[in-house]
């Protein structure tokens, strides 16, 4: 919430309204039927005990157990005492003030001829944010490009592009470190105040520690499990599941003169589900590969009926590998150190031709393809139409795609992928689980 | 019926539904506000109990819909005694009486209730279990809407049936796929996690009449050490433990040793791939180990 300078007197609905609105900010989905609920059940509690304000609330505004850590957290930040609540509000306006400072010294620091450089800002915070170093680094670049013979007016578009493009650089190299630096920060970010595990599971695959991978491969095999549940599970269908069935009818109802007294169904057909893995394992890939092998190695204990591909600019079947040995270290040391794809360019077009001409028996109209990849592939529209003749002779095509969301829209490919087959985010445990559990 | 909090409180300790303070609270508000209440949590925690309890609480009855994959309106709603309406319609032909009308056919007397048009139309209020509502489809789930916001069916040969008192609704989920934001919109919810060690002595005592202080305490430990095992693939519900303290106290012990936990290891562990896990991680040594620190007065053994 952004705290003003001043507190505002509000009445406890208006103050509700502000705690909803924030935890839709964080993916809650409270609509006005729960917020009626919420203020129903304030009615029939002692709300002067935070405890069972907060357990109403909970009950009433909260539909998951995932979404229970994002609760509490806000909850606790948001319902404090108005003592705590002005200390915050000074802090926020001393941290404004300090912000207010760093921008106006930088707009002092980057100047050209006496007029600061044309930049956003965003620009301005990026710079104020840099070490005092790669700061000084980068008003001496400009003071000497100043300083120098033959400067012409139109070097300052020069500078300013050239400016910028450094700050771009800083911004994604911070970008690469925190994602490989474990995350220690307390009470920020998805699943902060949860179990390990519910940080493990929020935690983008690419971050994941090698102090974490144990935990992260349990969770792949509970994963496998509860998936093997799904599709394994047995089906009680109702006595007339099917259509009716007029000849049977007729036939079991003569004794009746006729009458069609007793009716008889059809059997509800039930068809097999066909599980085929491809997992991308091209150099951009490797990292998530690991973990979709693990899970693949996690399902196959459990689900028979699998096949596995592994696949860069060509493909190779992992099914034999994984129904002869158990061991996933074997699998690992199979799919990894004596694979000749593994690591190498992509031609996800190429990959899906050879499925398609070398191994028929495995694509039918039962068979459920999940596909595990970035979408980054060399000759991307003829991709495209490989895809669109593959996904015609398959039941259906899901495409897990471990790019960040917010990253899908700088690459062509996924576009285009995308409109050709349902794809999905899977940059996180929890996404694999909400597609595997609740899409399959 | 109206139930205060206090009052709801006694009950559950009266009829031995141990449960802390904020699943009083959220079950007195599902009361209160006439909502359907969902029950989430791993099997084993007390989310099918709950619906019994309180039918028990509310003197109600209890109404249960198991709910599978398959389950149709015809096994959850209503279905017509089609035998019956033929019947009818052969014995109108030949006893040569006046041509009878549709309305006749399609009457309450031709109508097999099911669970949910049963607990529409009961003149008592009454406790309706859906219970396992993650095994049911999609469209079944699209389907209890009606029943769970308005507290009606709709028959099209009778028209909408509204329910003549509102029953109490609980609902419960393992979580084996993500249940329609339109169903949860519609609840109020209850997460049940595995109880703490307290809470399981409390629980076995208050279940299994008899048992020695000191066993509850010792089987509570273990069962939580166990519940910590990160690999295993069914942790122990409390209706194991519970089923293991009776069978403990049916054998005359009044204390645990490494070799009796391995020896009833199968009223805890119920897959073989779990009993070994067991053997390997933690074995005789480590239930040693564990009932030495309760015996030592550890974080919160109580025993004497």
């Amino acid at each position: 919430m952004p705290l003003t300078e001043k507190i505002p007197e509000l009445y406890l609905e208006e103050n509700l309204a502000l705690f909803a609105g924030l935890l839709r900010q964080e993916g809650l989905p409270v609509g006005t039927i729960e917020m009626i609920d919420a203020l129903r059940s304030l009615q029939k509690i002692d709300f002067s005990s935070r405890k069972d304000f907060k357990v109403a609330l909970q009950a009433t505004l909260v539909k998951s157990r995932r979404d229970q850590t994002t609760f509490s957290r806000i909850f606790d930040h948001f319902f404090v005492p108005a003592e705590q609540h002005r200390h915050r509000a000074d802090q926020v306006a001393e941290q404004q003030e300090a912000f207010a400072r760093k921008l106006k010294q930088a707009a002092l620091d980057l100047q050209f001829k006496g007029e600061t450089l044309q930049l956003n800002l965003q620009e301005l915070r990026q710079y104020s944010d840099l070490s005092s170093e790669q700061r000084s680094r980068l008003q001496d670049f400009v003071q000497k490009t100043e300083a120098g013979n033959k400067v012409e007016p139109h070097f300052r578009s020069i500078l300013e592009t050239t400016v910028k493009s450094h700050l771009r650089y800083c911004r994604s190299k911070d970008e690469q470190n925190s994602r490989g630096a474990p995350d220690t920060s307390n009470g920020n970010g998805a699943g902060s105040g949860g179990s390990k595990d519910d940080c493990l599971r929020e935690t983008d695959i690419e971050a994941i520690t090698a102090a974490d991978l144990p935990a992260a491969e349990q969770l792949l095999q509970r994963l496998s499990r509860k998936l093997a549940v799904q599709i394994l599970r047995r089906r009680r269908s109702g006595s007339h599941s099917g259509p009716l069935d007029l000849r049977r009818s007729m036939r079991d109802n003569m004794r009746f003169g006729g009458i069609i007294f007793n009716l008889k169904y059809k059997p509800k057909r039930r068809s097999k589900q066909q599980i085929l893995l491809l997992c991308d394992v091209s150099a951009s890939m490797k990292h998530y590969s690991t973990f979709v092998i693990h899970f693949m190695h996690g399902l196959h204990e459990v689900v028979r009926d699998l096949s596995c591909f592994s696949f860069s600019d060509n493909l190779e079947d992992l099914t034999a590998e994984l129904k002869g040995r158990s061991d996933l270290k074997h699998l690992l040391d199979r799919v990894i150190r004596h694979s000749k794809i593994w690591g190498g360019g992509t031609n996800i077009g190429s990959a899906l031709r050879i499925l398609g001409e070398n191994y028929p028996d495995r694509l039918n109209t039962k068979t459920t393809v999940i596909v595990v990849s970035d979408t980054k592939t060399v000759a991307v529209d003829s991709m495209v139409k490989e895809l669109q003749r593959f996904k015609d002779r398959v039941r259906r095509v899901i495409w897990l795609n471990p790019l960040q969301v917010e990253r899908w829209p700088d690459y062509r490919s996924v576009g285009l992928v995308g409109a050709v087959v349902e794809m999905w985010p899977c940059s996180t445990i929890a996404q694999l689980e909400e597609v595997l559990i609740g899409r399959l | 019926m109206i139930i205060s909090l206090p009052e709801l409180r006694k009950s559950f300790e009266r009829v031995g539904y141990i449960c802390d303070e904020s699943t009083v609270l959220t079950v007195f508000l599902a009361l209160e506000l006439q909502k359907p209440l969902l029950i989430e949590g791993a099997p084993g925690v007390g989310k099918t109990e709950m619906g019994k309890v309180l039918a028990e609480i509310l003197q109600a009855s209890l109404i249960r819909l198991q709910c599978y994959e398959g389950l149709d309106e015809t096994k959850a709603l209503y279905e017509w005694n089609y035998q019956r309406q033929l019947l009818r319609i052969q014995m109108n032909r030949s006893l040569k009486e006046t041509q009878i009308r549709e309305e006749d056919l399609f009457s309450d007397q031709y109508l097999l209730e099911r669970p949910l048009l049963k607990a529409i139309r009961s003149e008592d209020t009454a406790v309706l279990l859906i219970d396992e509502v993650d095994k049911c489809d999609p469209e079944f789930e699209a389907f209890l809407f009606e029943v769970l916001s308005d507290f009606q069916v709709s028959i099209p040969e009778m028209g909408t049936i509204p329910a003549k008192k509102i029953p109490v609704v609980i609902l419960t989920s393992n979580n084996e796929r993500e249940l329609s934001d339109g169903l949860k919109r519609r609840c109020l919810y209850l997460y049940l996690d595995f109880p703490d060690v307290e809470k399981e002595v409390r629980i076995i005592k208050a279940k299994v009449p008899g048992i020695a202080e000191r066993l509850a305490w010792e089987t509570a430990r273990v069962v939580a050490r166990l519940r910590q095992q990160p690999d295993l693939r069914k942790k122990p519900s409390i209706a194991e433990t519970l089923d293991w303290a009776r069978a403990l106290v049916s054998l005359n012990h009044s204390r645990l040793d490494g070799r009796l936990v391995a020896d009833t290891l199968n009223l805890v562990l119920k897959t073989r791939a779990d009993q070994q896990l067991f053997r390997q991680e933690i074995g005789v040594e480590g239930i040693e180990r564990i009932l030495q620190q309760s015996g030592n007065g550890g974080e919160v053994c109580k025993c004497r």
